[in-house]
């Protein structure tokens, strides 16, 4: 577990001196941070209670919504306006969680896809409160500390303090006894249930911590972008890219999110210049390469050899 | 000796099949129960009726004394009772000691103690070496083992077992039926819904022999095997 915790400094310090060494590729590397804190998020849902949502966009569109509404609309600073949506997030996720937990498997995942979807006819459809179908520009920001929010470079290191946050996080939790509980529900119910858990207090619980982490990026996301719109926050090609992330890079492993945004982030990057339209092919090879070979993922395919051999190894003296 | 677990007119109905038909008992605490019949007689629905997993449409069941009929399953293992499942259900991406980490944490939630717990249970039923194995790999007499330590890890004054002897070779059975009997020594009530006759006449204090869903007879083990009725249940009538 320690070499977790010095994995992160590490990748923390390598992420403060970043924008010295590549101060040019600063958009890529806040859109793949952000893509590592929504999935590491997602994946306290999805991987470490086996509970797959492809609605977490709403979460994104929840924390970016109430951060540029907040300031475009009442003069609310950012910081105030993150906080309110990580209580909004998590009471979504709460009762969401409460009408659709008593469902199983695909029923589930097909059910939080709606959620996204209310959200988005609101915020188009109700323009008094969210801007309507031309969306919301962020045109002031406070200036805490003198700092400039607007600053590629600011926004940067928001992003990396969102990702390395969240992944602390999950560190926490997957040494936990809630970690544990989170595990066994995935793996059997009624075992977890002879265990003394109660797996929907559980899932709730799961639900709600990853949908405000994901709001918070949400929330840096429309920092960075400083224009939001329903079609493109709320949308389902969002959450299936944030599930995707973290289902390739590995489920319910600690970096497992984190490589699977490096992987389809900067392969998406790349590809997108070098063969424009065409790159949709790409991710759609990755896909199949993953689910063929690597079913735990790219993290965990490895983790669960070397968890095996581990044992073998001492076995055998 | 106080009562451990009452159970008075128990009846399950799956739509129109009556599974269950008004079954009563009554353990002392450290006594075993035996629960034995033919196959499709309705002991293992009986006994998830009695630890949550199954509703029945009548009937009571007390615990030391308490009411649970309507709690779930999670509350009463958090009551005190504890369950082997009759096909064995590890959590299987888990190693044993996670597996068995995942039910010591009920009454030790510090992760030292409730490590330290779980290693102690994995010693007793001699698993304490394959700790760091992925339970998927266990083969089956193991993965009962795991199974039996998980529903002790939750530290249980009434424990269940739906039939951990089946399958296992002759010493294996031998060192299970000794196993079974040091914890009902230690005054741990046990309900164990069984096959093999000898477990049962070995172990039980008192034995009930379900058919169809109703109880043929009881008794004590020796004076119930000799029963017609029950010879004609298990071989048939001429």
């Amino acid at each position: 577990m320690k070499k977790h915790y010095i994995i992160l400094v590490g990748l923390v310090l390598l992420g403060i001196v970043y924008p010295q060494m590549f101060p040019g590729y600063l958009s890529v590397a806040i859109t793949l941070l952000l893509y590592a804190g929504w999935a590491t998020a997602w994946d306290i849902l999805g991987g470490w209670a086996g509970q797959v949502s492809l609605g977490h966009a709403s979460f994104v569109g929840l924390g970016a919504y109430f951060v540029a509404v907040g300031t475009a609309h009442h003069d609310i600073a950012p910081w105030w306006s993150i906080l309110m949506a990580l209580v909004a997030a998590a009471m979504l996720a709460y009762l969401w969680g409460s009408l659709t937990f008593k469902l199983k498997g695909p029923y589930f995942t097909l059910s939080t896809i709606a959620i996204a979807e209310i959200l988005r006819l609101i915020a188009i459809n109700e323009g008094w409160l969210t801007g309507g179908a031309t969306g919301v520009f962020i045109m002031t920001l406070p200036e805490p500390f003198g700092l400039d929010l607007f600053s590629r470079q600011v926004n940067y290191y928001l992003a990396l303090a969102f990702a390395a946050f969240t992944v602390l996080i999950v560190m926490l939790i997957s040494r936990s006894k809630f970690g544990y509980q989170l595990r066994a529900v995935r793996e059997d119910e009624d075992s977890a249930m002879a265990s003394g858990i109660n797996p929907t207090t559980v899932k709730l619980k799961a639900f709600m911590i990853s949908g405000a982490l994901t709001a918070l990026g949400g929330g840096i996301y429309a920092i960075f972008l400083s224009f939001i719109e329903p079609h493109t926050i709320f949308y389902l090609l969002l959450s299936v890219q944030i599930a995707l992330t973290a289902i390739i890079g590995g489920r319910g492993t600690i970096w497992g999110p984190c490589v699977g945004a490096l992987l389809i982030v900067g392969s998406g990057e790349i590809f997108r210049t070098m063969f424009a339209e065409a790159n949709m092919l790409i991710y759609g090879l990755l896909i199949m390469v993953v689910v063929m070979f690597l079913p735990r993922g790219i993290v965990g395919e490895p983790a669960r050899y070397l968890l095996r051999r581990a044992y073998a190894k001492r076995a055998q003296g | 000796m106080p009562s451990a677990l009452k159970a008075d007119g128990i009846t399950v109905t799956f739509g129109g099949v009556v599974a269950v038909d008004n079954v009563s008992l009554d353990v002392e605490q450290g006594k075993i129960l035996g629960l034995i019949g033919p196959n499709g007689a309705g002991k293992t629905t009986l006994f998830n009726a009695l630890t949550g997993f199954v509703t029945p449409q009548g009937g009571r069941i007390h615990l030391h004394g308490e009411e649970i009929t309507h709690l779930p399953p999670y509350m009463r293992t958090r009551a005190g009772m504890g369950r082997t499942f009759q096909t064995e259900r590890p959590f299987e991406e888990l190693t044993l000691l996670e597996n068995v980490l995942v039910a010591a944490f009920l009454k030790e939630p510090k992760r030292k103690h409730a490590e330290r717990l779980a290693m102690e249970v994995l010693e007793k039923v001699g698993l304490a070496d394959r700790h760091d194995q992925p339970a998927l790999d266990l083969n089956l007499a193991r993965r009962r083992r795991l199974e039996l330590a998980k529903a002790l890890a939750v530290q249980p004054s009434v424990l269940f077992l739906d039939e951990v002897m089946a399958g296992l070779n002759p010493p294996a059975l031998k060192e299970m039926i000794g196993f079974v009997r040091r914890l009902a020594d230690q005054n741990l009530t046990i309900v164990m819904v069984e096959h093999i006759m000898e477990a049962i006449i070995e172990l039980s204090d008192h034995v009930i022999v379900m058919a169809n869903g109703s109880v043929i007879t009881e008794g004590l083990p020796r004076d119930v095997i000799q029963d017609p009725r029950v010879i004609a249940v298990y071989l048939g009538e001429d």
